[in-house]
């Protein structure tokens, strides 16, 4: 068995791009997978004559060649290569504004554009909207700003150069709206995005929803050619034409120690000798299942408690293959947003109620931002929506079919009735992925995508100040949607490659110590 | 910048003490937390685990004789209650026979309900000529353990998807799935309506009779309809199952949807006879049967390789292998030959669970059995089962659990 400097386990999003950095730094590294393909969620699946997306909506932070966004500079510098297309609209959403009355909108991409657009829905909201977008980049330039400062920002900066970033930025989305006595309507409609990172306006903070909204409203959002598996392919096959090993069919059963620090893994192909190890692996399930539980830290046990060990986005999401175009069907839009109310705390309740109260999802057809995606005369739609870990919890196998598929029908009904679009008597191939999918492919707990809830105390920038204090054993780190990034396949991208940066320091350190 | 002044707090400057302070607060969170275990175990993921265990280890519980084939009723050796399924799904069972390991699938035939039970039934017809059937009907015994995997596969009903009125058509063993669907009709596991019109060479010939007749006689929602070639009854179709008889069985120019599952041959016969009905494609389902014996025979096959020898270099984490492959067989059968832990299901290109890289040289893969991914034929990945050698490989597959 040879011995490696990094082991990567889990060649999703995070790991993946952590791999790439390992490699590109000279560094010799085994990326591990315990499926017979990459990317976790980042995968794709074939049915019939279809090919199906199963979980990317919008690659956001991505942007045109001649805008980059932080992604798109990322793959740039591993190499990685493949083709892309634009979602040109943002969204429609089809609910109601939280005072009742029927909402029913589409914005595009494009700061002007959106702006623009907001006017007419919301007449004089403009002078607010560019307020808005003003404190947005203003948290953006921030961010950048602290980031480079790698951990070392100095204050008198921050405050001389992004004071509405340090007034703003740990409060919750909600009160930011209120203080800069934005239009409720406004606020419904800019609340769109709060599933994308699982956490409502109350309790979002709001320097994390002003770098994600700004990325994907000036940059707009890409989707591969081919399925996320192209990208994860993509990902893989450069890594190894980098010198990089790669396993598949490989899983990791336990991280080995010598002393306090990480000298190992065991898996079913054998135990590897390695250095360092970057896991994209929930911590909760290192810390319970993986390691010896007398190197576990009190204040990991204290971090784990805190967060009441509950999960953000357990996935439910049911796929379509559909014998008719979406111009048959009546479908003009990439992505719908479908809910009830456009009031972001009262739909999360909704959701944690169970699939009796839930009634919000996502309806997407791939087909419109890239015609190609299935055979002619055909097209792909998904709805996405969340799943309540309690009735998931204590769902039997025997009711588990019909009950996935009861709460699908529910999301076909309501299309047809917010929007006259009826998918039924045209489905030729249909999946339907629970949280136990997602749980069963991607290991996660609760079949969460989202990690922990960066809710309130736990928010992305509270993360990235505290990098250095969370998980502190030696020569092993997670990386993932559990990390400082939150959730999404920018910020796993991101997240990995930041995580590597670290334990490639740590190595060199480390060397350096021993001479 | 300067214009903008955004106060969400009561005074300004205590928000900047309130950023600056984040990592203080969010301390402050974390040590007012208890120092409890961490357990690492989640409900969802305990039940997705018992719904798709990495694999099975059975024993043979009884055998059941009928005609040349035996039905295997498999138990958990634990004693517990097996994964649930979906009527007409099947499990791969892995066998070392002499110095090989082999897989194959087999439809499950009991009703799911059976699986609550912990108990599980296969039937396998005698293959002359075949390596594997015909060694499990004669050294299969009651208390043998067999290695499967949980049940898996698309072959089954589903409401969105199907016609509430199915037509089944079955030849041979492909009664299994069938049977299977029947009995979850039956016990109210599965609500639609199954016309089963089942192909046999003579009565004598017919796999579970009494069954089929039992059940039809019992669930009004299930019918079955015998369609002998070699044999002029009464109470029996006689012939090829055909459009004709297709459309004479349909209940009331209803909608309806045909599922079928048979043997190679009866795919070959029906083939222009489904193409008569006019269906659109979601209305005609079929198992997946296995990969060609007759590549050569294969629109687009290389004719210059065949029945040539090739030397493969199998990698598997840091294993390594140089075996032989034949032309005339897919990958995963030199694999298979080698006694080489390959992972592989469905052996028909479809369940995708083979999928390795190919790293150096060239394979045939028939048009019927491509069910790549996009990115998976543009970077090289194939699904060993269906790809045959057509040079020296090199290739990297997957580990296995079991």
């Amino acid at each position: 068995m040879p011995k490696y400097d990094i082991v990567v386990v889990g060649a999703g999003n995070a790991g993946l791009s952590a791999a790439l950095q390992c490699q590109l730094a000279g560094r010799k590294t085994l990326l591990i997978e315990k499926h017979n393909v990459p990317g976790g969620a980042a995968t794709s699946f074939v049915r019939g004559r279809f090919e199906i997306e199963p979980s990317l909506h919008e690659l956001c932070d991505f942007g045109p060649a001649d805008n980059p966004g932080d992604v798109r500079n990322i793959l740039d510098a591993y190499g990685v290569k493949l083709d892309w297309y634009e979602c040109k609209d943002c969204f429609r959403i089809v609910s109601r504004y939280s005072d009742g009355s029927p909402m029913d909108v589409t914005m595009p991409a494009g700061i002007e554009a959106f702006i623009d657009k907001m006017e007419v829905y919301v007449p004089g909201s403009r002078e607010k909207m560019e307020q808005l977008f003003a404190l947005f980049q203003e948290v953006l330039d921030g961010i950048s700003y602290i980031t480079a400062s790698k951990g070392h920002a100095d204050s008198k900066v921050l405050q001389a150069d992004y004071p509405n970033m340090l007034r703003t930025g740990a409060y919750s989305t909600k009160k930011v709206f209120d203080a800069l006595k934005l239009p409720k309507k406004c606020q419904d409609i800019l609340s769109t995005y709060w599933s994308y990172l699982g956490v409502d306006m109350e309790h979002l903070a709001f320097i994390h929803y002003a770098a994600m909204v700004h990325k994907y409203i000036s940059r707009s959002a890409y989707i591969p050619a081919h399925t996320s598996h192209q990208l994860s392919t993509a990902m893989t096959e450069r890594f190894r034409e980098l010198g990089g090993d790669v396993w598949f069919g490989c899983r990791a059963e336990e991280f080995l120690f010598r002393g306090d620090r990480l000298c190992g893994v065991r898996t079913n192909l054998g135990v590897i000798d390695c250095d360092y190890v970057l896991a994209n692996i929930n911590p909760d399930i290192i810390y319970g299942k993986m390691m010896p539980k007398e190197l576990i830290p009190e204040r990991e046990k204290k971090l784990s408690a805190a967060r009441g060990r509950i999960m953000g986005g357990r996935m439910f999401t049911a796929y379509f293959c559909l014998d008719a175009s979406p111009e048959q069907l009546g479908i003009q839009d990439y992505s719908i947003f479908l809910s009830s109310t456009a009031d972001s705390a009262e739909e999360y309740r909704r959701i944690m109620g169970g699939t009796k109260t839930n009634d919000y999802s996502i309806f997407l057809c791939y087909n419109i931002a890239n015609p190609d995606f299935s055979p002619k005369g055909t097209c792909v739609c998904s709805f996405t929506t969340f799943g309540a870990p309690d009735e998931w919890g204590r769902l039997s196998q025997e009711d588990y079919f019909k009950f996935k598929t009861d709460f699908a029908k529910k999301f076909l009904r309501n299309l047809k009735a917010k929007t006259g679009i009826d998918l039924t008597g045209h489905i030729e191939e249909m999946e339907i992925a629970s949280p136990w999918t997602f749980a069963r492919f991607l290991g996660v707990p609760e079949g969460s995508v989202y990690g922990y809830e960066t809710r309130d105390w736990d928010g992305m920038m509270a993360r990235m100040m505290m990098l250095g204090t969370d998980y502190p054993i030696k020569g092993l780190r997670p990386v993932g949607a559990a990390g400082p990034r939150g959730d999404g396949y920018s910020a796993t991208i991101i997240c990995g490659q930041l995580m590597a940066a670290n334990a490639l320091k740590d190595l060199k350190e480390w060397e350096g110590g021993n001479k | 910048m300067s214009d903008l002044n955004v106060k969400v707090g009561l005074i300004g400057k205590l928000d900047m003490l309130k950023f600056k302070n984040m990592s203080k607060t969010r301390e402050k969170a974390i040590q007012a937390a208890p120092a409890s275990e961490i357990s690492g175990v989640f409900p969802v993921n305990e039940n997705a685990k018992a719904l798709h265990p990495d694999f099975l280890e059975l024993t043979v519980d009884n055998i059941i004789v009928r005609n040349d084939a035996k039905t295997f009723v498999l138990k958990n050796k634990s004693g517990t209650p097996l994964p649930y399924f979906r009527a007409g799904q099947y499990i791969s069972l892995k066998l070392p026979l002499d110095d090989s390991l082999v897989t194959r699938s087999y439809s499950l035939c009991s009703s799911p309900k059976d699986a609550l039970k912990g108990r599980y039934a296969i039937t396998v017809r005698a293959n002359p000529g075949g390596y594997v059937a015909d060694r499990l009907l004669s050294d299969m015994k009651v208390g043998d353990t067999v290695i499967t995997s949980a049940p898996q596969g698309f072959f089954y009903y589903e409401d969105l998807r199907d016609e509430k009125q199915v037509i089944g058509l079955a030849g041979g063993s492909g009664i299994t799935p069938f049977l299977s669907m029947a009995r979850a009709i039956c016990d109210g596991i599965e609500d639609f309506e199954l016309t089963l019109l089942y192909g046999s060479r003579t009565e004598e010939d017919i796999l579970f009779r009494g069954e089929l007749d039992e059940i039809a006689r019992v669930c009004p929602k299930f019918k079955v309809i015998h369609v002998l070639s070699d044999e002029e009854k009464t109470g029996f179709e006689h012939g090829f199952i055909t459009a004709e008889l297709i459309q004479k069985y349909v209940s009331g120019g209803r909608p309806y949807s045909v599922f079928l599952c048979g043997p190679e041959a009866m795919y070959k016969f029906l083939e222009p006879e489904i193409k008569k009905l006019g269906l659109p494609e979601r209305r005609f389902r079929r198992k997946l049967i296995d990969v060609t014996k007759t590549p050569w025979e294969c629109a687009g096959y290389p004719q210059e390789a065949k029945g040539k020898q090739f030397s493969v270099t199998v990698r598997q984490g840091p294993q390594e292998w140089h075996i032989i492959a034949s032309s005339d067989e897919p990958v995963l059968v030199a694999l298979e030959r080698a006694g080489i832990k390959a992972p592989s299901r469905c052996r028909a290109g479809e369940c995708g669970w083979c999928r390795s890289r190919l790293l150096e040289g060239s394979v045939f893969i028939p048009q019927e059995n491509e069910m790549r991914r996009w990115a998976d034929v543009h970077y090289a990945y194939i699904h060993p089962c269906c790809s045959f050698p057509t040079s020296d490989l090199i290739i990297d597959i997957p580990g296995e659990f079991y």
